[in-house]
Order: structure tokens, then C-alpha cells, then sequence
């Protein structure tokens, strides 16, 4: 299954966590720290798959040295587009080309529901991020790998998300903050 | 309350930036129970990304996430079923389970794709809830006119419960095969792969039918992924394996080899050179000779820019070496090692700050946030130190494998070895410090230096050059300051062991010991200086103890010229705050001292008269380390020796203790460091068990001992009991009688024989039998008798460590108590729990799902269900044996407004409600009624409604709760009834 979906810049910026395992929230930002480390080094050109982070590591090796066991994460694979890293903590019963087309899937159905996305939308539409995450994998189990029925499923629950994404851009050109820029989602 | 989601919202997004805001949960909750749709959204986030199981308000939710379960807007509805798997908790998983079966019918094919995946998440920590829901999941995959996506969750959801529990799923094979077959959902079909392969082993039978389709897909399909995991799928299902049609499995592996070639060979994709190397340490396991052929490949890999390739490659030709091909890939692992440039230690500093905070937004950030920048994170190009570490493991552990089975060459070895450590990173003190405690407690140059020690011991024909390889170590450390070695070097230990074991291997004693006086100068750590301390005497006894050489005034001026060196150097060590280096630098120093003034007594000889060396010089001491031959000793061959009956260790050393210490202080010695108290405590040391790399230490100390019982003569008798005495030679001789590394005092020991030391070599070295200890060969399949005697083992050594705790606190405050040997023991100890700890430690975002393996999900059978029932019907007591009477009331009161109820259900969500909702589905399975009565008649007559019950799983969870209450039959018939009216209407 999958353990963790997770979306950060270029900085090391987190832009959406999704654990399904609940977990410290200071041990996410732990986690999230490491991956970045690990990704932030890495060649262009190399492959999509990360040795275990530190965290991960230490924990899991106990485990699988004495018995390779399936409910241990044991895959982190990553995709870097643009600005953004996206990373998939998995174990070992998911396949990893498949998670690199998913990762592909969610990316396009993002475009495909921003037109053009960039960063920037999805700091102003990260509750979107999730809904469009909820269609596609819940509870860790992945549930939809069709682009078509994945950007459906999303619209069909927010008509909402499409209007306030040029709202905000707008305000964020406008006022230049993050801030002020939230209160969109109320309305 | 537009402002209140909007600031939840906020709320959440600081959390993903590393703020706690569990204590906004009640909020959150406000937040989830708002009307509009996109309010609740928000709220239903906060609740996925902040609740944890602790958190108190979830109780609260319950009812919450039933009525919106219960929603007529299908997006509504999918809220709280994409939340549950975050929030689950067993009670939960319970009370909800009712609302969401029904959902696995609803006409939204994205509700029941959901549900699905979330009734196995509930099942993850509830499995009971299983029971009930897997007939109906089964229900749906069965469908043919499915929809093709919720068909493929309930594969995956499938898949993921298949390695749990294969032998549930093998009912299901054909249907499954079906889907593989026809689906075009690679997806799909990849899980189903997967799933195949946890199948085959319990079916053999399956193998054959899956052969063509997988071929044909290897053949066929465009999507490399699908080929890739069918080419897996046929590793891990064991069907290359499985040898009775072998003309059959021989083409299908070589067709996965040349494809995993061809993916390897694939330029620009380093994606698929990675799996493929992945499915390769697969099949290294069963078909060697396979991936043997592949050796450039992979060995171009070996040398990819990408640390992940990398390392898949090493894990890779760490399976496929063999004894011919060994020396060309240590080669290749050697020249790059050799070849890339270190990673600067500076490189790494200047890395450090700017990874450090990637989250910092604000600089409040709680502290556990910020990470501290680990050296195995920095994955740079040039070798990083982790990596470096790494391939010389590997080298190790390719070369010494097998007991070194694949190795011819060991003169090839040990040049291998020297230059290792020469390549070996340095590690600072802090990161070995790091190093004992996370990894096995050696860092990577004590390593090899261990190695060259292991090949010095267990090989004989090369003991000379392996002896003369640590010289030049050695020198090459003392002379070449420029050179990576420095004294805390961890090398240094097991070489300089080997400089004093093999002395007389040694092509320049001289500068061995003048460079080894000037380690232990400079060496930093008392754990080095122990042995260095043990090698120095032994370098000496060689070179003074030369009998043959004649005593003459230039002998005498060398010899004594040369003790006084000796002793220069060790004398400060006598008060060094080490006790172990204390103590054995007292102990040369001491000896040495004797030796001189011996020495210096001993007229030289002249023409007229011939004169002997000292005795002291040419017998005593070499005889101190010319013992038995030692042999390597198995890690566990220790625990198997059996504890010597009548051995109490827990026996007070002296009902008065104290006072007896009391007056030793006023006790004048001339030697106060060196008063039988602190041999005594010494002694005790000795008691814990180690493996290989002690045995110098050992070696050393017994001999002296006797030595200062003999210098001390009757010391012991003088002031101890006459009890005490007696016993403490008992205790010896058994103890001693445990320990393989004791040397049986010779006779010509000392000249001077006294009386103690005639008992003491009557109760030690004639019963001293080396071969009664177990194991001499070190053998690593061993390791399975560890466990035989784990107990006795640490009584031992837990023992010694108090008895030293006593001492400490009475009369030997000025020393850290830590000596190595404690060390030791705490090593050993936790080497025996390390497997029992790790399998309780659970991974992070490991969800733990031991208990669903348990569950049967064989729906024929009916043993789960009884068990199931049972457990049921107790609960359902216990809560009986509480409210049994305000239940009967209730219930009362309950039949009587299902009447009225029957036109519309209010959801007030009182207990009362509840019990009557819970019916409902219970009822939609059309038999209820029967079953109640079954139900009834069920607890004197067990047996009898089994078959029903098996039959509606989904009723029994209800059932339980209404025949809690003592209520007639026809009441519940009655409520039965009523409620079947409500679902109608």
C-alpha cells in the first residue's frame, strides 16, 4: 500500500502531506526534511527511486534484515516537475514504474483541473490538491488510475475549485501576500 | 462559520508546515458538522490531517460521520468514507460498519469504490469487520458488469489482503485470472501479477495456467512497467523455481533474463535499470549462474553516477560472486574507491546549514523540526563516506564469506586489506560515537582491521605476511603523519594485536615497539590504549627474551636501556582514569620494573665467566604469552557453555564488606594503586563472556595475576577471612573454568613458587581443559545456538557488572566504571535481544496489521464464526451483567417507538436509536426473523444456528446487540418486524 503522498518545492517547502498512517506531526516535518535532503542531492538524470531516508531506514532495516515483511514502506519513489518534487512512500506490494505513472496521473489531472498549473495554484487550491488525491487514492489503496473519471470525480464535488484559482491568482499578483489570499475558500 | 472554515483551513495548511494543531480538534469538529458541503469539506481535511488516535473528540465524530454515511448527496457521502481510514479506530470501525455496507450496492460506482477500500481499512484494525463486508466485496468483484474501476479497487484492496492471508484467496483464481486475461487496465493487471505470485505456492497448479498469458504480456505489451512486473511476478511466485517441467521454466528464465537485460542495456532510462536490478537480487537467489552471466551489465552499473543504481548493483554482486569472478569485482570496487575524490569534509559543512531548514517559514519552529544535518544524508557524486563505507563492507563480506570459500589468493587479501585501510574514511569521534550505538559498535576501518585479524588467526600459512602487513600498518602510521591513519584510527587495534601475537613474524621488532610507544603517546581513547598497552610487553619479552642471544654488557645496557623506555611511557599511564589501562600499565610497569632490577643484578658476561640472561627475562616473561595456540571461537560458542553447578553469584562477596574495606584503607601497601582490592575487582571482569576480539585482553591478564599474587605473597591471606579466601578460589577455578582464554600456569612461571600459587594452579590449571569449550572454528551458522543459553548469559555478565557497581561505590570512586569489558557484555547481551526488540519496534507509517492474518475470511467453514460468536455473545455479557436492568427497561420503551417510528426515523442518535438503526441491515438480509430465533435457542444449543448464522455474517453483528437484553421472542420478533417496515418504507 501506500503510505505517504507527498508534494514539496524546490525549497523544501511542503505543499501537501498525505499520511496514511497517522504519525507525529513533528516526525512528518522529520521525514520530510530527510526526503528532501536525500532528493535535493540527487543528480539529473538519475533514476526515480530514493534509498531509504535515514528515519525510515532505521526503523524498517531492523525489520526486513530479519524478514522482508510487506507492511514495512520500502519504496520511496519521486518525480520532479518544475519547481516541485512529488514523492510516494510505498511498501513493497506496490509496483515501482507503476507509481511513477501515478504520479504522472495526479500531475496531469492537476493541470488538467488548473489549466497551466503552476505552484502557485496549488498553494491557493491545496484543499483541491487533496480532493483530487481523494479520488485517486484513499486510505493508501489506490482506487482510480483514469485521468478522465479522476478529474470528474473532482469537479463534481467542487465546481468551486476552478473560479477561486484566478481569484487568487489575481490577489496574490495583486497583494503579494499569502495571507490575505485565503479568504476565498469561505465564500 | 464561513470565517471559522476558513480559518480551519489556515489552520491546516500551517500544520503541513510542521505547527501542531490538535488543539483546535473541537473546532474541527464544529467545522465537519456544518451544513454547507464546502465547509464540511474543509472540516473533514482538518480532520484527516490532524486527528489522531488520542484525539478525544473523535468519540464525538461518531455520529457525525453515521449521519453523513447516511447522506443522500453522493459527495457528501464520500466525506467521512475518505476520512475513516485516517481516523479509524476499532470502536469506530464497529459502530460504523452498519452505515457503510450498504454503500457497496450504492449507484455511484466512485461511492463503492471508496467504501471498499475503506471497509479494509477498517478491517486493518478491526478484522471482524471483515467477515461481514468480504461477501459482499466478493459479491462485486464477481460481477461481470462491474464497473471496470471499482473492479480494479477490489483488486487492489485484494491484493493487499492476499500476502496477508493467500490461502482466502485461492477461490478466487479463476475469477482473477479472467481479469488478467481480458482487463486492459495495466493497473489492474500488475496488482493481479502480484497477487498470482502470493497464490502459486500454495497452488502449484496455477503456475502452468499462467505461464502463456504471462508470456504472452512479456512478449507483447508496450508498458514496461506491466513487463516488468510480470517478470517479477514470475521470480516471486517461485515459478522460475519450480523444476518439473524444466525445459519450460529454463525458456521462461532465460527470456526474463535477456528482458532484464535489455532494460538494463537501455540507454537514458535509469528507471528501468533500476528494477531491473531489483528483479535480478531476485532471481540472484535461486539462479545464480543467471545473473553471473550478466556480470558487465551489471558491473557497468556498478559504476552509474546514481547512488541508488549503485547500490542495487553492490547488493547484487554481493549475491553473484563466486570464487572465480570475486577478484575482478573486488578489483573494480577497489579502483573506485580509489579513484573518486573524497568527499571534503568541508563540502559536507557548507551542505549542512542550507539543508537544514527547508520548512523554517517562521523561526519559531518547534526544535524537534529542524534536523540536524546526518552524514548519510548527502548522497553527493563524489563517494560520500556512507557509500564508501558501504563497498568496503561488501568487500569484506564478499571476500570472508563462506569462511572464506571463495577466496584463493590471500596474499592478494591482505594486500587488499592494507589498502582499505588506507581508503577507509576517517571518522570523527563523534560520528563513531554515533556509529557504536546505531550500528554493531565497530566502525568501518576496526572492520578490516578485524578482518586482517581473522586472517592472521584462522590462516596459518599467511600468518608471517599478515604479521608483517600490520608492521608496515603500524609504521606507516607512526612514521607517515600525513597518511589517513592516526592513532584513533579503529585499525589500529586489531593490528597492533597481531604485532604482539605474532611478534615473532616481525621483521623490525624495534621500530614496531619504538612506534607503538608512540601511539600509546598519543592515543586518544582508552579503549585503543588497552590494546596497545597488551602488545608492548609481548614486542618486549621477544626481544629481551631471547635465550640464545648471550648475555653480554652490550645486551645488558640494550635491554635495560629498553625497559627503561618501556617504562617511561607506561608509568603515566598508572594513573589514568581508565581502570582497565590503569591496571594493565601498572602491571607491566611493575613487571618491568622487577625485570630490571633483575637485569640489573645480572653480571654481564665477561670472557672469564659465562652468564645467563636474567631468568626473569628469557622465562618468566615470555612464558606470560607463550600460552596455547589461540583459535578463533564462534560469537555464540560461549552461551553454550553450561554454568557450573553450585556457582552463586549473587552471593555476598562478605556479609562486611564495608568494614573490611574500611580497614584495607589503613592498610599501607607500597604500592597503593596496586592493593589486592583493586586486582580482586579486576578479576571480576574477567568473568564476562566475549568473542573473538578479547581474547588478547584476556590473555594478558590471567598470567599477571599470578604473578602479583606471587609478588605479594600472602597478601590476601593476611587480611580476607580464611572463608573468604577459600571461597574466592573456588569461585576462581570455576570461573576460570569458563573461560576459554585462561592459560594454565605453568610451573615455570615463577621460580619462586609460593604456597597460594600451588593451590591456585592445582584448582585452575589442571582442570583447565581447552577442549571442553565447544566450538574453536568460527562458524557462522552458529548463531543459531545463540539462543540456546541467552539466559545464563546475561546472569553472568549482569552479575559481574554489580559486583564492579560495589566496588566503584566504595573505595574505587575515581574511576569510570565503563571498561571495555562492560562494554563487551552489554554488546553480547543485546546481540541476543536485537531480534526480539526489532520485531516488537514497528516501522514509522508502518500500519500494523498482525492481527488481520489471524482472521479466516473461509465463509464455508463455520470454526471463525464460532469463535466469533463467542467473542460476540461475551461481550455482549458483560455489558448485560452491568445495564441488564435499566437494558430491559429500554427496551421496553423501544418496541414501543419502533411503532411509531415505523413512518420516519429521526437520527437523534440516542442509545436507543442507534440499537434500532443497527437493525436495519440486519433485516435488508430478508431472514432475520429465523435467525433471532435462532439466536435465542442458540445459547443452550450452540450448534444449531451455524449454518444460518454463516449464511448472513452481516446479521450476526446485530443480533448480538439485541440479545443482550432479556427480551421475549415476541418482542423482538415484533421489532424485527417493525423495523423490516421501515426499511420498506
Amino acid at each position: 500500500m501506500i503510505n505517504a503522498v507527498l508534494v514539496f518545492n524546490n525549497a523544501g517547502q511542503p505543499r501537501l502531506t498525505k499520511f496514511y498512517t497517522q504519525l507525529e506531526t513533528s516526525v512528518q516535518q522529520r521525514l520530510i526534511s530527510e526526503i528532501f535532503t536525500l532528493v535535493s542531492h540527487r543528480p539529473s538524470g538519475s533514476c526515480n527511486f530514493l534509498p531509504l531516508p535515514p528515519l525510515l531506514a532505521s526503523s524498517g532495516t531492523s525489520t526486513t534484515s530479519s524478514e522482508p515483511h510487506n507492511d514495512v514502506p520500502s519504496l520511496v519513489t519521486y518525480r520532479h516537475y518544475a519547481t516541485l518534487y512529488f514523492i510516494i512512500i510505498s511498501t513493497s506490494t506496490e509496483s515501482p514504474l507503476a507509481l511513477i505513472d501515478l504520479i504522472q496521473v495526479y500531475v496531469e489531472a492537476l493541470d488538467r483541473l488548473f489549466e497551466n498549473v503552476c505552484e502557485l495554484d496549488l498553494i491557493f487550491n491545496f484543499e483541491t490538491l487533496h480532493a483530487t488525491l481523494g479520488e485517486m487514492i484513499v486510505g493508501g489503496v489506490v482506487i482510480e488510475t483514469q485521468l478522465e473519471r479522476v478529474v470528474e470525480g473532482v469537479r463534481m464535488q467542487g465546481k468551486v475549485a476552478k473560479r477561486p484559482v484566478n481569484e487568487g491568482r489575481g490577489g496574490a499578483l495583486g497583494m503579494g501576500g499569502m495571507g490575505g489570499n485565503f479568504a476565498w475558500a469561505g465564500r | 462559520m464561513d470565517l471559522k472554515a476558513t480559518a480551519l483551513l489556515k489552520l491546516v495548511y500551517l500544520e503541513m508546515f510542521g505547527h501542531d494543531m490538535s488543539w483546535a480538534s473541537f473546532h474541527v469538529l464544529e467545522v465537519m458538522s456544518s451544513a454547507k458541503y464546502l465547509q464540511k469539506r474543509v472540516g473533514y481535511l482538518g480532520a484527516v490531517q490532524s486527528f489522531r488516535p488520542d484525539t478525544e473528540v473523535l468519540m464525538l465524530a461518531t455520529n457525525l460521520l453515521k449521519k453523513d454515511l447516511t447522506s443522500t448527496a453522493p459527495t457528501t457521502m464520500s466525506l467521512p468514507i475518505i476520512t475513516l481510514p485516517h481516523i479509524i479506530t476499532p470502536s469506530l470501525a464497529l459502530s460504523v460498519l452498519s452505515d457503510l455496507l450498504p454503500r457497496l450496492t450504492h449507484s455511484h460506482a466512485a461511492i463503492r469504490k471508496k467504501t471498499i477500500v475503506t471497509l479494509y481499512r477498517l478491517a486493518l484494525v478491526y478484522p471482524e469487520t471483515l467477515r461481514p463486508a468480504w461477501p459482499k466485496i466478493k459479491e462485486r468483484l464477481m460481477d461481470e458488469g462491474e464497473d471496470p474501476s471499482v473492479t480494479a479497487a477490489i483488486v487492489n484492496v485484494v491484493c493487499e489482503l492476499g500476502w496477508r492471508r493467500p490461502q482466502d484467496f485461492l477461490p478466487l483464481a479463476p475469477r482473477l485470472f479472467e481479469l488478467l486475461v481480458d482487463s486492459g487496465n495495466n493497473w489492474m493487471a500488475i496488482k493481479l501479477i502480484k497477487l498470482f505470485a502470493t497464490l502459486t505456492p500454495l497452488e502449484p497448479r496455477l503456475v502452468r495456467k499462467l505461464l502463456p498469458p504471462l508470456t504472452s504480456i512479456i512478449r507483447t505489451t508496450p508498458a514496461m512497467s506491466l513487463l516488468y512486473e510480470c517478470i517479477n511476478g514470475i521470480i516471486q511466485g517461485g515459478i522460475l523455481g519450480s523444476g518439473d517441467d524444466s525445459a519450460g521454466g529454463e525458456e521462461i528464465a532465460t527470456l526474463c533474463v535477456t528482458k532484464l537485460r535489455g532494460m538494463i542495456m537501455v540507454e537514458g532510462d535509469p528507471n528501468l535499470k533500476y528494477v531491473a536490478l531489483l528483479a535480478f537480487n531476485k532471481i540472484v537467489l535461486t539462479h545464480p549462474f543467471l545473473v553471473g552471466q550478466q556480470e558487465d551489465v551489471i558491473m557497468d552499473c556498478i559504476d552509474s553516477p546514481d547512488i541508488s543504481i549503485r547500490l542495487r548493483a553492490l547488493d547484487l554482486v554481493v549475491g553473484m560472486v563466486s570464487s572465480d569472478n570475486l577478484m575482478s569485482i573486488v578489483g573494480r570496487l577497489m579502483r573506485q574507491l580509489r579513484n573518486s575524490p573524497f568527499e571534503s569534509k568541508s563540502d559536507h559543512m557548507d551542505d549542512g546549514p542550507v539543508i537544514i531548514e527547508p520548512a523554517a517559514d517562521s523561526d519559531d519552529e518547534a526544535p524537534e523540526a529542524t534536523i540536524r544535518p546526518d552524514k548519510g544524508t548527502a548522497q553527493a557524486p563524489p563517494l560520500p563516506d556512507d557509500y564508501r563505507i558501504d563497498v568496503i563492507g561488501r568487500i569484506l563480506e564478499m571476500c570472508s564469506s563462506n569462511n572464506y570459500g571463495n577466496l584463493v589468493d590471500f596474499d592478494w587479501y591482505i594486500d587488499v586489506i592494507i589498502q582499505l585501510i588506507r581508503s577507509a574514511p576517517i571518522q570523527s569521534q563523534a560520528s563513531m560515537a554515533k556509529e557504536s550505538t546505531s550500528r554493531d559498535g565497530v566502525d568501518i576501518s576496526q572492520k578490516i582491521g578485524n578482518e586482517l585479524r581473522n586472517v592472521a588467526v584462522k590462516v596459518k600459512a599467511i600468518r608471517p605476511y599478515a604479521a608483517r602487513a600490520a608492521e608496515s600498518i603500524l609504521l606507516s602510521a607512526y612514521n607517515d603523519s600525513s597518511s589517513q591513519l592516526s592513532a584513533s584510527s579503529g585499525a589500529l587495534r586489531p593490528v597492533s594485536w597481531i604485532v604482539g601475537e605474532y611478534a615473532q613474524y616481525l621483521e623490525d621488532p624495534s621500530s614496531v615497539l619504538t612506534a607503538l610507544l608512540q601511539i600509546i603517546k598519543s592515543a586518544p581513547s582508552a579503549d585503543g590504549l588497552i590494546v596497545y598497552l597488551q602488545a608492548v610487553p609481548k614486542i618486549f619479552s621477544l626481544m629481551a627474551g631471547d635465550e640464545n642471544i648471550s648475555w653480554t654488557a652490550e645486551q645488558k645496557m640494550m635491554t635495560s636501556l629498553l625497559m627503561a623506555r618501556v617504562i617511561h611511557t607506561l608509568e603515566p599511564l598508572a594513573m589514568h582514569p581508565d581502570l582497565e589501562v590503569q591496571e594493565r600499565a601498572v602491571e607491566f610497569t611493575e613487571l618491568l620494573k622487577l625485570a630490571a632490577e633483575a637485569s640489573s643484578g645480572q653480571e654481564p658476561t665477561t670472557d672469564s665467566v659465562q652468564q645467563d640472561a636474567p631468568l626473569l627475562l628469557t622465562q618468566a616473561i615470555p612464558s606470560l604469552f607463550a600460552g596455547q595456540e589461540l583459535n578463533s571461537v564462534a560469537a555464540g560458542a560461549q552461551r553454550n557453555v553450561p554454568i557450573p553447578t553450585g556457582l552463586n553469584l549473587e552471593e555476598p562477596i562478605h556479609p562486611n564488606l564495608s568494614r573490611l574495606l574500611h580497614a584495607v584503607d589503613s592498610y599501607s601497601f607500597d604500592e597503593p594503586d596496586h592493593d589486592e582490592f583493586e586486582v580482586y575487582y579486576h578479576q571480576q571482569i574477567t568473568v564476562s563472556l566475549g568473542a573473538v576480539e578479547p581474547a588478547a585482553n584476556r590473555l594478558g591478564e590471567a598470567p599477571p595475576e599470578e604473578k602479583v599474587h606471587s609478588y605479594q605473597q600472602g597478601g590476601e591471606d593476611s587480611y580476607l577471612d580464611p572463608d573468604i579466601v577459600a571461597r574466592r578460589r573456588a569461585e576462581r577455578a570455576e570461573r576460570n573454568k569458563d573461560d576459554p582464554f585462561y592459560i594454565a600456569p605453568n610451573d615455570e612461571v615463577s621460580g619462586t613458587s609460593t604456597p597460594l600459587h600451588n593451590i591456585l594452579q592445582s584448582n585452575n590449571g589442571q582442570e583447565l581443559d581447552i577442549d571442553a569449550i565447544p566450538i574453536m572454528q568460527l562458524d557462522l551458522g552458529k548463531t543459531s545456538l545463540v539462543s540456546d543459553k541467552p539466559k545464563a548469559k546475561k546472569s553472568i555478565s549482569s552479575k559481574a557488572r554489580q559486583r564492579i557497581q560495589v566496588a566503584a561505590d566504595e573505595t574505587l570512586a575515581t574511576s569510570g566504571m565503563s571498561t571495555p569489558r562492560n562494554g563487551d557484555s552489554d554488546n553480547s547481551a543485546d546481540g541476543s535481544q536485537r531480534p526480539r526488540m526489532s520485531k516488537a519496534k514497528q516501522s514509522l507509517l508502518q500500519v500494523d496489521s498482525s492481527n488481520i492474518g489471524a482472521i479466516s475470511l473461509d465463509d464455508d467453514g463455520t470454526g471463525g464464526e464460532i469463535d466469533y460468536e463467542r467473542q460476540q455473545r461475551e461481550e455482549a455479557e458483560m455489558a448485560k451483567a452491568v445495564r441488564e436492568v435499566e437494558r430491559l427497561r429500554l427496551e421496553m420503551q423501544r418496541a414501543n417507538e419502533r411503532i411509531h417510528a415505523a413512518q420516519g426515523v429521526s437520527l437523534e442518535g440516542t442509545v436507543v436509536k442507534k440499537k434500532k438503526k443497527k437493525a436495519k441491515p440486519a433485516v435488508a438480509e430478508g431472514e432475520t426473523p429465523v435467525v433471532v430465533k435462532k439466536k435465542k435457542a442458540k445459547k443452550p444449543v450452540a450448534d444449531d444456528g451455524e449454518g444460518n448464522v454463516a449464511d448472513v455474517p452481516a446479521a450476526v453483528v446485530k443480533k448480538k446487540k439485541k440479545k443482550k437484553a432479556k427480551i421475549d421472542e415476541g418482542v423482538v420478533a415484533e421489532e424485527s418486524g417493525v423495523s423490516g417496515t421501515v426499511e420498506g418504507a
